[in-house]
């Protein structure tokens, strides 16, 4: 902000003032660094927008050890979180034939499990899947297996590229569409602001959920075109509206007629004057867009409803459908690891976007 | 000023107050000392942050919260107000003393007529409790008093222009027959002819009722038509006090010399304005002796060194400072 | 004021016809020949088949389809289920609209009641443990994973204290024998429930109306008179019993809903507060000497509750959302779960309905926070 305030419109870049003075991207250079300073300031008094911070460097860095511990430690035929098996196998005596004292229903029936040509005084091996979580052995699973022998901890390291990456492209679309929009709706003003605005509230009104629900019985929708979906949807919506007030406040600004008055075209004043001025508020509505697509992937893949291979959803979705969470807590790192990365991350997100909140909007500083 | 017969209606004494912030001790009021007999009107002058709407937060003890009182009485019918439960002093705000806002353009509250909430302090103050129709009655009065159609009381302030919420803010001081107002800046926000047509509606009122009024402004051409008394306030202290006629013409601290030298008269005679230069004092760490020596234009040694005493240098009419004597007459000042 | 709602009122119509246009094109634009895909669905018989055929009017141009869409929705022909052939699209949702009114309704009030109390008491009490507390439970619960919370509701309250049936509407065995089926004694319930709110709502007025003591003794005494008067009639029904199986399901989902949402409205109410108290009429309050507890809810809440109702329409979809999921996994058979339903079982009609239903819903809510708006805040009321 303090960059378009400070340096005067009426300088063209076309004729620089180059050897009297500074040139003026070493202005704007060091302005731009200064702001920066001062708000990394603020938001580092704010000690919730610390915490949110670090959390996600934590599982930025989870991220990143995945695919270096499936090339070191971690052998692909077991802990690939996707193709992956492992069972840990335990050898078990079959005593006796019993039959049930109430119902008397045979229940050597049972031994088809253990194998089809089951007999008494044979041992049989009973592969436990899932498996509760175990620490030594050649293989460990810090985090136990899944219904289908698959490490739960590669499955949540592995989900975790897939958050950020999904968070990155909702985020990104989201200020893209956000600005622009807003930015426009506010410069021209007229039919053009009438239609923007509608149709922003349209879509601000239309419950995201229930329309992405529908949409992916329509589509197959994968990872890259949901973050595009979630993009567009909160762009174009509720943020595009607040931007767009953002926006007002600057089209009615002196500087904005100076640099008219001194010939620039819409573009340009879009471009150089509108944006750079909404672009911070436009960041801090991006980490609750992140938030959201976090939420709404894990929701949507919870509801089996996407076609992605892995990510936390999924990892309780196969839980809940193959019948692991029915009452009790029994298979607990079937529900609890996954449900705590989605809920920690998307609340860290959230935090940082709250102390950024308190950067941009001076107004809500405690002093 | 000494009055012959007894007790004054307010006295402050020695009152000094520091508020405690992260960085440091900020002496917002420091050793401040005045009285006012009923009847009476005195201005408090001086620059933003000099302390004068510390004065009259800390008479309504309503300061801020990290404000302590180090020192000093505010008496209020003899009764020290700093001594007060919070919930005696609740029962004294308005009743005794009511105020009347810097910001009172958004002194009303948007949701509620501005009748109900000049009605709120009538209900909470006096008793017996008074009927509606009283309550009516007597707010209707209250409003032709300051100048308002009283059919407005049932209009909510958003519907009042600036001046009207003013006029309404002062009939809402009324409410309530305080025995001191305080006026803290009331005509700043506005435009100057609807603050000429308020002061002069003050003064009136002031005169018709024998209110007792404290009136605050950095504007000493303001200050002057209402008030019998006249305080000059810098860095906190207390520096000029005496009659509004003598401080007007015999200012006798460079501080009140510059102040007026620096305000335009529109009535008076064309003069040159002499500019107050510098910055006001630093309160986290205030200058050593007068702290007006860094701005003063007599300043000598003694002022660096040390403080001056507030003293009288013509009877009833006190200054703090070393070189009184070498402050000009002001000239062409109108009153 | 008639005119800004009729003017709202329009509008939300064009809204909500924009949306169907839209939603039909969406539905339109699925990969495959929709036509094919409907006309030529093995599960359809052959006469439902001839009226997806009629219907879609397969000839027309996309607008003319389109606007046929639109009309057939507002006349309330919503097309043909699929999967529960032959039911209609509109019978299926005005079976389980009522429930998920009910659930909807009750924990946003729930929500916003809580929430608005306590975020309020946060900002009061500023820098004190009790705010940071709430602060970070409020962060929590706004930010936890819906289903995974919803999942850890039932297996805590449901299963390890059973307190709380696992899921469904009804208990089946209670109920044979019943007089009445459970969706007629639903409806009873509902009625009631909405006579008990209109007379909470009467009783708040004339509070406000009768003098100050008067009027405190009312705000104090009347609405706890109401419940006992409304538990009473309940208790001493025939249908005691039913009612008391459908109440003790319903209240597990309900809560679970309430306190997410309730994590929202609290700490938007406690930033609201913030910002109000830093406003000049505060300071006003307080040198009129009024006591604490009226600068709180007179002066500072009262103002701080104008951004809560405009939240109330931002905050929607996240309710919707959330009434939908729970809806899902407490098995309670609304629209939401209708449309989760619908939507694994690629029934296309009876999802793209619902959809359209809940849009209704969304928009209607918006309306009554307009509404409440403009009642709460005398600008606008008088203008």
């Amino acid at each position: 902000m303090t960059d378009t305030l400070t340096a005067p419109p009426e300088v063209p870049e076309q004729e620089p003032l180059g050897s009297i003075e500074e040139p003026l991207w070493r202005v704007r250079l060091r302005l731009t660094k200064r702001s920066l300073v001062q708000n990394w300031k603020l938001f580092v008094a704010n000690r919730i927008g610390l915490v949110g911070l670090v959390m996600i460097v934590i599982f930025a860095l989870m991220a990143i050890a995945h695919p270096i511990l499936m090339a070191t430690v971690w052998p692909s035929q077991i802990y690939h979180p996707i193709n992956g098996y492992d069972a840990p196998v335990s050898e078990k005596l079959v005593v006796e034939e019993v039959t049930d004292p109430v119902t008397e229903v045979d229940l050597t029936t049972a031994r088809i499990q253990y194998g089809p040509f089951t007999e008494i005084g044979e041992t049989v091996s009973i592969s436990q899947q899932p498996a509760p979580p175990s620490f030594g052995g050649p293989n460990p699973h810090y985090l136990g297996t899944d219904p289908l022998g698959r490490d739960v901890l590669s499955q949540l390291l592995y989900s975790t590229r897939s958050a950020f990456f999904l968070g990155l492209i909702a985020a990104m679309v989201t200020v893209v569409f956000a600005t622009v929009v807003g930015s426009v709706a506010a410069f021209f003003g007229g039919w053009v602001d009438s239609v923007l605005m509608r149709l922003a509230d349209l879509i601000l009104l239309v419950p995201l959920l229930p329309v992405l629900i529908v949409v992916s019985a329509l589509f197959r929708i994968s990872l890259p075109l949901l973050g595009l979906l979630i993009g567009i949807l909160s762009g174009f919506g509720g943020t595009a509206i607040i931007l767009k007030s953002q926006a007002l406040q600057v089209t009615v600004k002196p500087f904005l007629d100076a640099a008219r008055i001194a010939g620039g075209g819409n573009g340009h004043l879009i471009l150089r004057h509108v944006i750079p001025n909404v672009l911070p508020l436009s960041f801090l509505y991006m980490m609750f867009t992140v938030t959201d697509a976090i939420a709404l992937e894990a929701t949507l893949s919870f509801l089996g409803l996407l076609s992605i291979p892995m990510s936390w959803g999924i990892m309780i979705s196969i839980a809940r459908t193959q019948g692991y969470l029915l009452g009790s807590l029994e298979y607990w790192w079937l529900l609890v690891p996954a449900g705590l990365a989605v809920s920690l991350l998307a609340a860290a997100f959230f935090l940082v976007g709250r102390a950024m909140d308190e950067v941009v909007n001076p107004r809500l500083r405690q002093r | 000023m000494a009055t012959p017969n007894g007790r004054k209606l307010l006295e402050v004494d020695h009152l000094v107050m520091h508020y405690k912030t992260k960085k440091g001790d900020v002496s917002a009021i420091e050793d401040v000392s005045f009285s006012l007999a009923q009847g009476e009107s005195l201005g408090l002058v001086g620059e933003s942050g000099c302390g004068k709407t510390s004065v009259a937060m800390s008479l309504m003890r309503l300061a801020a919260d990290n404000a302590r009182y180090l020192n000093g009485e505010i008496r209020l019918d003899g009764e020290d107000l700093l001594a007060l439960s919070e919930e005696a002093m609740r029962k004294r705000r308005w009743k005794s003393i009511a105020m009347v806002f810097q910001g009172a353009m958004n002194s009303w509250n948007p949701v509620y007529t501005v009748g109900d909430q000049i009605e709120e302090a009538i209900d909470l103050h006096i008793e017996p409790r008074p009927t509606e129709k009283q309550i009516r009655e007597r707010m209707s009065r209250l409003f032709e008093m300051v100048g308002l159609n009283p059919a407005m009381l049932d209009r909510y302030p958003h519907e009042f222009s600036g001046g009207m919420r003013q006029r309404a803010v002062i009939a809402m001081a009324l409410s309530c027959d305080p025995r001191l107002i305080i006026a803290d800046e009331p005509t700043t926000a506005l435009d100057v002819i609807v603050q000429d047509q308020i002061l002069k509606e003050l003064k009136k009122i002031q005169e018709k009722l024998g209110m007792t009024l404290i009136y605050i402004s950095h504007d000493i051409a303001v200050i002057a038509e209402v008030t019998d008394t006249i305080g000059v306030m810098y860095a906190g202290k207390l520096v000029e006090y005496g009659s509004t006629l003598e401080v007007f013409h015999r200012p006798k601290h460079p501080y009140s010399y510059l102040l007026l030298s620096s305000t335009p008269s529109i009535t008076g005679p064309r003069r040159k304005l002499a500019p107050l230069e510098g910055e006001p004092a630093n309160l986290l760490d205030p200058p050593s002796g007068c702290r007006f020596h860094p701005r003063c234009p007599f300043a000598t040694e003694i002022c660096v060194t040390d403080e001056p005493p507030l003293e009288d240098k013509v009877p009833g009419h006190k200054a703090a400072c070393w070189h009184s004597d070498r402050v000009p007459v002001t000239i062409g000042v109108a009153v | 004021m008639l005119k800004y709602v009729a003017k709202r009122l329009i509008q939300g119509l064009l809204l909500l016809m924009l949306f169907l246009a839209l939603l039909y094109i969406l539905l339109d634009a699925q990969p495959g020949d929709i036509s094919l895909q409907l006309s030529a669905n093995p599960r359809l018989p052959p006469e439902a088949q001839e009226i997806v055929r009629e219907r879609l009017g397969l000839d027309q141009p996309l607008l003319g389809r389109t606007v046929t869409y639109v009309l057939n929705f507002f006349q309330g022909d919503l097309g043909l289920s699929f999967t529960q052939y032959p039911r209609t699209v509109g019978s299926v949702i005005l079976e389980k609209l009522p429930r998920t009114i009910l659930l909807f309704l009750s924990a946003t009030i729930l929500a916003y009641y809580m929430g608005f109390a306590l975020g309020k008491v946060m900002a009061w009490r500023r820098g004190k443990t009790v705010e940071t507390g709430l602060t970070l439970g409020g962060v929590a619960a706004y930010t936890v994973f819906y289903p995974w919370f919803a999942i850890l509701m039932l297996w805590f309250w449901g299963f390890q204290f059973g307190l709380f049936p696992l899921g469904k509407f009804i208990d089946v065995d209670e109920w044979t024998g019943a007089p009445m089926a459970a969706n007629r004694v639903f409806m009873r319930m509902l009625i009631s429930l909405g006579i008990l709110g209109l007379v909470l709502g009467a009783v708040s007025l004339l509070a406000h109306r009768l003098p100050p003591e008067r009027g405190e003794q009312v705000a104090r005494y009347g609405p706890p008179l109401v419940l006992v008067a409304f538990l009473a009639f309940w208790w001493l029904s025939p249908l005691r019993s039913y009612v008391a199986d459908i109440a003790h399901h319903t209240l597990l989902p309900v809560l679970t809903l309430a306190s997410v949402q309730f994590a929202g409205v609290m700490l938007l109410t406690r930033a609201s507060m913030l910002e109000t108290l830093k406003e000049d009429y505060i300071l006003t309050a307080r040198a009129k000497g009024l006591p604490q507890r009226d600068i709180r809810n007179r002066h500072a809440a009262r103002n701080a509750l104008l951004p809560v109702v405009t939240s109330l329409v931002l905050a929607l979809s996240f309710v919707i959302g959330g009434g939908i999921l729970t809806e899902g996994i407490f098995s309670w058979p609304g629209i939401g779960g209708q449309l989760l339903d619908a939507t694994l079982t690629e029934d296309i009609p009876l999802a793209t309905g619902t959809l359209g239903v809940i849009g209704i819903i969304a928009l209607v809510g918006h309306l009554i926070s307009d509404v409440l708006y403009m009642y709460l805040d005398p600008r606008i009321r008088t203008s």
